[in-house]
């Protein structure tokens, strides 16, 4: 059997988990010669509809129907799912919207916010449309493990893919978990 | 003594445990730990969040230990697999419910609900969120609430009514919608809170947060903090304090709870000890600072300074030298300064304050004895009747205001007010708003009143138009009172004229019982530790007769007020001398030296307070800046430039002399 094959996500997320992938310094080459990197915005990897792999792993919340669309594609071709930071496991910081109707939210944001002269909401076919609320991953698709942290530590990070290698799922200890 | 004791096994260990207790008390008191969240060891029980669930004699159904009382024969297990779903579940819903997003709370780190969540591994939700929206109240001057945060522990309604007898805080709404409120409304503003802080140090969560340096970039981690327990200094209360402190900033103050420690406060503190120090004030005297011919402002090294000051002493006026010292100093500072400025400078001392003892001194005077009948503050918890005279404890004392609640509401005691007192509403029944020179007419209608109560308060003879109803209430509830206590404030003691205090005397003897004993008389001082500087004598020249070509040491502290006071009666000085922690721009036009001082904060120091509270030692709580001697080395380098100068001692010797001093002038 061949190195084990990896797909990583960004959804509605601010790229800090995958920039505290990259913080695992020397761990970082080890890691890499055990795996396979597939497809992952860490190469600018823009075509997610990527064929099987072993693992996929998910940074950031579902906020719309083209993330959806993604983490479903992501679950039908990963054997495992791994949902990385706060915004894929919990919904995160972009739940603050949750609390306001996306008609007044896209209002807000393009029509009636101070800096806003002339402003349209912008409607286009290109356009994924936001979803009623920003979810948790867990709330749209199965997710098999997951690592909390705004953002994990490059440690807890580790943990995970260690422990996929070693053919279990990872629980982080209760020393690891952080959601901050 | 000895209680039966019963026994119960926990975990299969047998214990012999209080019948008193419950569950979690026997287990904790046995070293074995329970998770909980809505307790707390200062409040009462609650039984509210579930997570401290056991299983008791092998029933299905879990009980909470922290209400479930022992039994004789009671087998209890505090963890096996039902009981860590039950508590995980538990901990997931608390998340569900609410919007609780640690990465960009103040609290995050010290929050006991997210490091419940950590040690019971909740690494994701099973259920799903709700999103609601709450609201966050912004509205109070000290503290900000999150709703979206809170739990619903109920530990911030039990501390606002166990801890400091407010009765502000409760539940409003129902159901999902419940949030925590402010006597009938949503938000703090307005509302009967008097911001002491108590619901934000027992908060479990960033709900409650303070406004003043909660960033983590200010506070650091947990390990970055060093913890020091002291006291506030500043007022005569002189209530413990836990600091927390980091590289030498003052991150927080807290009250010392769940610790029984004789007072009557348990633990609290007040909007001054907890939040008004960690405030930021003008700029800080860093190095002794000098005013040149052309009037302006230079630093200058300690020596040239102290050499300036001592040639600038030498011009004054003979017998011209004053020394002026708050009574916020601590007793060493006090003893220190009398003995340096009076013996070896020759000169006259008194305290900011000094008026005020020398009206109580000449009241007294004619009732024939040399100090009131004092009371103890604490008193104020089993008096049957407070009367508050000219004194305004919101601003002087604001413990004292939330203990007079707690009076007024637990025991109903008739609590009334003469003089100008803030927030009287909050724990008086009867207030009277009288300025300083209609004192001694309302107090002597009123002492004629309580001697005779069939009759009734007229306008004209102590009192305005709409308020002789009020003067006939206090008069009734003070006639009836069998242990009533006086608390006296600056107010009165500082007034112009003593015909106030003689007739609030006479008002007091009202109340003499057969063996002599008069209505206590608690006296508020003005400073820390005004008693200190009076038993000293250090008031024994009037401030107000320095003359023009004097020689002045002022000594002041942080609060200015009393200091800018002063200097605005001041004459032109030879050389005047303000010691001071910050650049007081009041007296820079007048003052020709200015040194750097310390903040409290920053040095040790004994105080003694109000009357009824034990001398206690404050240790520092942060290091002064670099290049701000403590206080006793200046005056003791002060000192060595006088005309008969005086060897320096240390700090332990001065500490020593100043104990065996009080300890003789306590006789």
């Amino acid at each position: 059997m061949g190195k084990p094959k990896v797909a990583t996500v960004w959804c509605e997320g601010c790229a800090g988990c995958h920039m505290s992938f990259l913080d695992l310094d020397e761990t970082l080459l080890d890691v890499l010669s055990r795996i396979e990197l597939t497809v992952t915005p860490i190469t600018d990897f823009k075509d997610y509809r990527f064929p099987d792999v072993d693992l996929g792993i998910i940074e950031g919340g579902v906020g719309n129907e083209e993330q959806l669309e993604i983490v479903q594609h992501m679950r039908a071709k990963s054997k495992i799912i791994m949902a990385w930071g706060d915004c894929a496991v919990f919904g995160g910081i972009n739940t603050l919207r949750n609390q306001t109707p996306v008609k007044d939210l896209l209002h807000y944001g393009y029509v009636a916010s101070a800096s806003t002269m002339n402003g349209v909401i912008p409607i286009h076919a290109e356009l994924p449309r936001l979803l009623d609320k920003v979810l948790a991953v867990n709330a749209v698709i199965q997710v098999d493990c997951y690592i909390p942290g705004c953002p994990p530590s490059p440690e807890a990070i580790a943990y995970g893919l260690t422990e996929i290698l070693l053919g279990r799922l990872p629980v982080l200890p209760s020393d690891m978990i952080h959601f901050d | 003594m000895t209680t039966k004791q019963i026994q119960i096994t926990i975990d299969g260990k047998e214990l012999s445990v209080d019948p008193s207790w419950t569950i979690l008390e026997a287990a904790r008191q046995n070293g074995i730990e329970i998770p909980t969240l809505c307790h707390h060891a200062a409040l009462s029980n609650w039984g509210g969040c579930r997570l401290c669930v056991v299983e008791v004699d092998k029933s299905p159904k879990l009980a909470a230990s922290c209400v479930m009382p022992v039994r004789n024969g009671m087998e209890v297990v505090t963890a096996n697999d039902a009981i860590t779903a039950s508590r995980r579940m538990t901990m997931e819903l608390l998340f569900a419910e609410r919007n609780h997003n640690c990465m960009f709370c103040p609290d995050s780190g010290e929050c006991e609900l997210q490091q419940m969540a950590y040690t019971l591994q909740m690494d994701h939700l099973t259920v799903s969120q709700s999103f609601p929206a709450f609201p966050v109240d912004v509205t109070g001057e000290y503290m900000t609430i999150d709703h979206s945060r809170c739990i619903l522990c109920g530990r911030c309604v039990r501390a606002c009514q166990e801890i400091a007898g407010s009765y502000v805080i409760g539940f409003h709404n129902r159901g999902p919608e419940t949030m925590i409120g402010f006597d009938l409304l949503e938000k703090r503003e307005a509302s009967g809170c008097s911001n002491c802080g108590a619901c934000l140090q027992v908060c479990p969560t960033g709900a409650i947060s303070s406004r003043y340096r909660t960033h983590y970039a200010v506070k650091g981690q947990p390990a970055d903090r060093l913890t020091i327990e002291s006291i506030c200094a500043g007022c005569g209360l002189l209530c413990p304090t836990r600091a927390v402190v980091r590289d030498n900033q003052l991150i927080r103050i807290e009250g010392i709870l769940a610790d029984p420690n004789g007072r009557p406060d348990r633990g609290q503190l007040c909007y001054r000890g907890r939040f008004e120090v960690l405030k930021t004030r003008g700029p800080r005297l860093l190095a002794p600072m000098v005013k040149d011919e052309q009037g302006q402002w230079r630093e200058q090294g300690w020596d040239q300074a102290l050499e300036f000051i001592s040639t600038g002493f030498k011009s004054a006026r003979s017998g011209g030298l004053f020394g002026i010292a708050s009574s916020q100093l601590s007793n060493e500072v006090l003893v220190l300064f009398k003995e340096l400025m009076a013996d070896r400078w020759k000169a006259r001392v008194d305290t900011l304050d000094g008026d005020h003892f020398r009206n109580l001194a000449t009241a007294m005077a004619g009732t024939g004895e040399t100090m009131p009948a004092e009371a103890a503050w604490k008193k104020v918890t089993d008096a049957d009747m407070v009367l508050i005279v000219g004194a305004d404890p919101h601003g002087s004392h604001p413990l004292l205001l939330s203990l007079l609640r707690q009076a007024h509401i637990e025991r109903g005691i008739p609590i009334a007010a003469i003089g100008r007192t803030e927030r009287a509403d909050l724990f008086s029944t009867d207030y009277l708003e009288v300025a300083e020179k209609d004192m001694e007419p309302t107090l002597a209608a009123l002492a004629a009143l309580a001697a005779s109560p069939d009759k009734t308060a007229r306008t004209g003879e102590g009192v305005d138009n709409q308020q002789p109803a009020v003067l006939d209430n206090i008069a009734r509830a003070y006639a009836g009172a069998k242990t009533p206590l006086i608390l006296v404030g600056d107010q009165l003691t500082g007034a112009k004229s003593g015909a106030g205090l003689e007739a609030l005397f006479k008002l007091a003897r009202l109340k003499e019982t057969p063996t002599g004993e008069k209505a206590p008389v608690a006296i508020l001082e003005p400073g820390a530790n005004s008693m200190t500087a009076w038993r000293l004598g250090v008031p024994d020249q009037k401030a107000s007769e320095v003359k023009a070509g004097d020689g002045l040491v002022l000594l002041g502290d942080e609060q200015d007020a009393e200091l800018n006071a002063l200097a605005e009666r001041l004459q032109p000085s030879a050389c005047l001398v303000v010691m001071s922690p910050y650049f007081n721009a009041a007296l820079a036009d007048k003052a020709h030296v200015l040194l750097p001082k310390p903040l409290w904060l920053e040095e040790d120091g004994s105080y003694i307070g109000l009357n009824g509270t034990p001398t206690m030692y404050k240790p520092k709580v942060l290091d002064p800046p670099p290049g701000v001697k403590h206080t006793w080395e200046t005056l003791q380098s002060l000192a060595q430039r006088a005309p008969s100068p005086a060897t320096p001692a240390a700090w332990a010797d001065i500490r020593m002399k100043a104990e065996e001093i009080i300890n003789v002038k306590n006789r």
